[in-house]
């Protein structure tokens, strides 16, 4: 680590001569430059996935929709539907319905963006369904009162809509950088004014309700065939989606391939460090609310010229809110947001499905969705159970085959921590078996979190639900239903001979319950 | 009798990272236990074992003669083990009392009289007792020597009185086993004489401290016995007795240390900065600089001295464009820049290595090339294509692979996330890359801050060679050392205003610690 004089000197020739290699290679004018840096980004993407936190956020993702699932079996048991019906229908829906998952997909990809580009930034931005209205009303204005050449049509509608969304962004992104307003209640209550705003538009008094409908409805008129996008092979599929996957690309190129892209994204990981690097904060966090909002606006330019061609109060139901879903499932990473709003888009395609086959409504993916965000937004939970699973795996190797009667009562309580909710819920409630089934439940649950991390009273708690367990078995041949006396009294028993080997293993110190099984 | 052992102890954390590597730790009870060792040798992660923070690969933990497996800090609190950390666990806006007694609140003897030693459930709910707090506190502060107003709100108080708050939290929960990690980083000189003051009266009491540092001195000054850490292993423990700096040193970094900084006599050429009589705020509004008045001319180093929050954070800034000035003026190479931009002000050839690296140096979240070209992400050869608007990528990643050889900065890749590197490397990050514009004035606050001595020799010797190629540097430092060895001048920074200038060939740091402190330079040339 010595450091003559020289040093400096080799500094300087190294910086010269290496601004003077680059010197030509800034004549490879635009597209040469940009091409390779596509190219160079692609590249970078694909080796970031062998990264450690890269596969972590992807785990993450994945394990939240795994439990956001099996939550929502849960729940879907309890109110009495057959869950995997359920979800065999939604997946055989989704599967055999694609053109719909990708139209169901085409917006919250665009929404997605525009989430997660303000959140580069540091910013929230949870107004993306205003903006969305906002363009969406552009580009049916431009579409229907004005003629203009095809290609030409389309694509000004779309500009115009894009103008406006950003507009509607620029206001609380001028707010929070200059004036400091709190960009998550600004972009809120501008949501809620241009939703209301649009609202009137289109009423029976505003200024672009369709005249003459026989039963009115708050809608515009038709815009004009030449402003339509046009179809790709399905009644709902549309160029929109090409757009979509085309601003992925962008999105993913100026956030990481420009000066914009950077400056923000060192603003939204580190403002002061940014500002004390010369880099205006305050700009660039007022372009990029206003670029995210010309993406929710061009998600609603699209959706209109693509599929309505017109526009209905209300016809949004929520993309924009929905964006904040995907943002959240993708990381906030381009890439992460097309394949999360896929992910959503097979949600609400394989829904209807769901609805029609299991007659579960259609109100449970939405409780799915928001289940996955809760969990997303708990990675610690994710990572406890993981972190115990495998904490607790090992032990198992350690003590094997000493552990087995340890690692059923585990499973097995589980499982009847699960089913004896679901019992409690369907037989009528308030009877005795519903509570005693009820609490076994929840006394088998505590059981098992308590034995996953290898603590002793999980055994007894273990014990205790067994026991509870029992005693519904008899409350249940006492009402006459055999069949379900006779299984249920004999996983009670099973439960109660395994905790009770797992006890006598343990107090003998044949078992040693590793580190949290000291008391 | 030993107070503390830790046998064998291993420690990888999940980013891989061997921070212990079977060090064995002998404290005996009652002596004063110096741990020295370099940024990342492990120190810190071995008492975070020690006090139940961080938990052990392998290895034994053996306190008072009993063998612990300690689960969280409760555990080794109960046990007598103290922690003071070196960045304070206070809450601002809490007075003293209420700060120590955080986690213990005292409830009225209602319950206690009830027989109950824990407060349980219900105890949340009883009234605070604090006056009675605020006595045991004022009877422990009385007992230890250390000077405590447990009424004082937190906020309001001077960086040492916190740091003996945090002591005074691990003495009223009776701990007799003292970790203190490098407690005089935040100190003033005068500061760090009441702190070893009051360490002494604790060995004298017969408590056990283990004093964390990398600093040669304190050990030297205070230490029975002094362990030395490398790379997560124990180099060796010696006696004070039998040990010299210059050994510890060569133990530290594995190397000899020249303490001096090789320089040769200043050039001074014209002037490069001057700073006329100026007035700036502090966050408060409040103003900090009041009328500071200074030139620093090519190739010479101006140094700043004087205690924290005098001023010179305010000054450096101002200089940097990066806070408003009020009045005066400042102008480089006889250009006024009042008031321009940060980034105008860098464009016109001044660098600014900032006194905090983690919050206002770096991007931790970006990689370290990232970082390289924060600042000149929208100038050639970074930013190429029309407008400048694109990065060039290729050419970024070769110029900070360029900058990682040079500055011998240890990073896996330049694509590694900053907060991976360790301090040091991560302060090289930062003047690598500000020095890499070839600036004409570099203003350096604190830039040896909370570094080992490999990487404070090699950022001195950076700058001096910044030095004799012609740039001006205006170096603050609260280190007197730093700023005797390095400066070819020497201004004293009191309350906003520079009160002095020195030759440091011709002062000392007494006459310093003096001017510092507030005399006028009246009363400290008679």
């Amino acid at each position: 680590m010595s450091v003559d004089s020289t040093v400096d000197d080799d500094r300087s020739e190294h910086v010269t001569a290496d601004m003077q290699d680059r010197a030509p290679s800034e004549s490879e004018k635009g597209p040469v430059l940009l091409l390779r840096n596509i190219v160079g980004l692609m590249v970078e993407s694909v080796r970031r996935v062998t990264e450690p936190e890269v596969q972590r956020a992807v785990g993450w993702a994945v394990g939240a929709v795994v439990l956001a699932v099996l939550t929502g079996a849960t729940l879907m048991s309890m109110a009495g539907y057959n869950a995997g019906l359920a979800y065999i229908a939604l997946v055989y829906g989704a599967a055999t319905q694609v053109d719909r998952v990708l139209f169901y997909a085409t917006p919250l990809v665009l929404t997605g963006l525009s989430v997660a580009l303000a959140f580069k930034c540091g910013l929230f931005n949870i107004g993306a369904e205003g903006q969305l209205y906002v363009g969406s009303i552009a580009a049916t204005v431009l579409g229907y009162m004005f003629a203009l050449p095809i290609i030409v049509h389309p694509l000004a509608c779309l500009l115009f809509a894009m103008l406006v969304g950003g507009l509607w962004a620029l206001v609380p992104g001028v707010l929070k950088a200059y004036r400091g307003a709190h960009e998550v209640v600004t972009t809120m209550m501008l949501s809620y004014v241009a939703i209301l705003l649009t609202q009137w538009m289109v009423s029976r008094n505003g200024p672009f309700f369709e005249p003459g409908q026989v039963q009115p409805s708050p809608q515009t008129p038709l815009i004009l065939p030449s402003a339509y996008l046009p179809k790709l092979g399905s009644p709902f599929l549309h160029a929109g989606l090409l757009i979509a996957v085309g601003a992925v690309i962008v999105v993913d190129y100026v956030i990481n391939g420009t000066v914009l892209g950077y400056e923000m994204r060192a603003v939204g990981l580190n403002r002061e460090a940014a500002e004390y690097a010369g880099i205006n904060a305050k700009k660039n966090m007022a372009i990029a609310l206003t670029l995210s909002g010309v993406l929710a606006g061009l998600a609603g330019g699209t959706e209109i010229l693509g599929y309505h061609h017109r526009f209905r109060d209300g016809w949004s139901g929520g993309l924009g809110w929905d964006g904040i879903t995907v943002a959240v499932l993708g990381n906030n990473n381009p890439w992460g947001v097309l394949f999360g709003a896929l992910f959503f888009g097979a949600l609400k395609a394989g829904g209807t499905s769901m609805q029609r086959v299991a007659g579960v409504p259609i109100e449970m993916v939405s409780v799915i969705e928001g289940l996955i965000v809760l969990f997303v937004a708990a990675p610690k939970l994710v990572d406890w159970l993981a972190r115990s699973g495998v904490q607790y795996a090992v032990w198992f190797r350690e003590q094997r085959p000493q552990a087995l009667p340890h690692l059923m009562t585990t499973t097995v309580s589980l499982v009847l921590g699960a089913v004896g909710l679901v019992i409690a819920f369907t037989s009528s409630t308030g009877t005795i078996m519903a509570f005693l089934f009820m609490t076994g439940a929840f006394l088998a649950l505590v059981a098992f979190f308590r034995l996953v991390t290898l603590q002793s009273d999980g055994i007894t708690l273990a014990l205790f639900a067994s026991i509870e367990w029992l005693l519904g078995a008899g409350t249940a041949a006492a009402t006459g239903l055999v069949s379900m006396a006779a299984t249920t009294s004999a996983t009670g028993l099973f439960l109660l001979v395994v905790a009770l080997l797992s006890l006598r293993l343990e107090r003998t110190g044949v078992l040693s319950s590793g580190n949290g099984g000291v008391p | 009798m030993y107070a503390v052992e830790l046998e064998d102890i291993w420690k990888t954390f999940p980013s891989g990272t061997q921070a212990n590597r079977g060090i064995t730790l002998r404290v005996q009870a009652g002596e004063v236990h110096g741990l020295l060792g370099e940024n990342g040798a492990g120190k810190t992660t071995l008492m975070n074992i020690l006090y139940g923070l961080l938990s052990k690969d392998r290895g034994r933990v053996v306190i008072k003669g009993e063998e612990v497996e300690l689960q969280s800090p409760q555990d080794a609190i109960v046990r007598g083990v103290g922690m003071v950390h070196q960045h304070f666990r206070l809450i601002p806006s809490l007075t003293v009392t209420e700060n120590v007694v955080l986690g213990l609140e005292p409830v009225r003897d209602v319950l206690r009289r009830a027989g109950r030693k824990s407060p349980g459930p219900v105890a949340s709910l009883m009234p605070l007792d604090l006056t009675a707090a605020a006595r045991r506190i004022r009877e422990i502060a009385v007992e230890n020597g250390l000077a405590v107003d447990p009424d004082a709100r937190v906020a309001d108080i001077s960086v040492g009185m916190q740091q003996r708050v945090e002591i005074m939290k691990a003495l009223y929960r009776q701990a007799d086993i003292l970790i203190l990690d490098e407690p005089t980083s935040v100190l003033t000189p005068q500061e760090v004489d009441e702190l070893f003051v009051t360490l002494e009266h604790f060995r004298e009491q017969g408590r056990t401290i283990i004093l964390i540092t990398h600093k040669l001195r304190e050990p030297m000054a205070l230490c029975d016995r002094i362990s030395v850490l490398r790379d997560g292993e124990l180099v060796g423990t010696v006696d004070r007795e039998e040990t010299s700096p210059e050994e510890l040193a060569r133990m530290m970094v594995g190397r000899t240390v020249s303490f001096k900084v090789q320089k040769a006599p200043a050039r001074p050429g014209d002037v490069a900065l001057v700073v006329e009589d100026l007035h700036v705020q502090d966050n408060r509004g409040v103003e900090a600089v009041r009328g500071a008045s200074i030139s620093v001319r090519r190739g010479e180093v101006v140094g700043i001295a004087g205690v924290e929050g005098n001023g010179q954070t305010e000054l450096v800034e101002a200089v940097a464009g990066l806070r408003r000035v009020e009045s005066g003026r400042i102008l480089v190479d006889g250009v006024d820049v009042t008031d321009w931009s940060a980034r105008d002000i860098r464009e016109a050839g001044v660098c600014h290595i900032p006194e905090d690296r983690q919050r206002r140096g770096l991007v931790l979240g970006f990689s370290v090339m990232e970082n390289l070209i924060l600042g000149s992400e929208y100038r050639a050869p970074f930013a190429t294509g029309p407008g400048h608007a694109f990065l060039d990528l290729s050419a970024i990643h070769d110029f900070a692979v360029t900058l990682v050889q040079d500055y011998d900065i240890r990073a896996g890749s330049v694509r590694d996330a900053a907060a991976t590197l360790s301090g040091g490397n991560q302060q090289k990050v930062v003047v690598a890359r500000e020095l890499a514009g070839r600036p004409r004035v570099v203003l350096a606050a604190q830039p040896t801050r909370g570094l080992d001595v490999g990487a404070t020799e090699y950022i001195h010797r950076v700058l001096v060679d910044m030095r004799d190629s012609g740039a001006a540097v205006l170096l603050v430092s609260a280190e007197l050392d730093e700023i005797m060895n390095l400066s070819d001048r020497i201004a004293v920074m009191f309350d906003g205003r520079i009160v002095a200038l020195r030759d440091p060939e011709e002062t000392s740091a007494e006459e310093l610690g003096l001017l510092m402190a507030g005399h006028s330079v009246q009363e400290v040339s008679t």
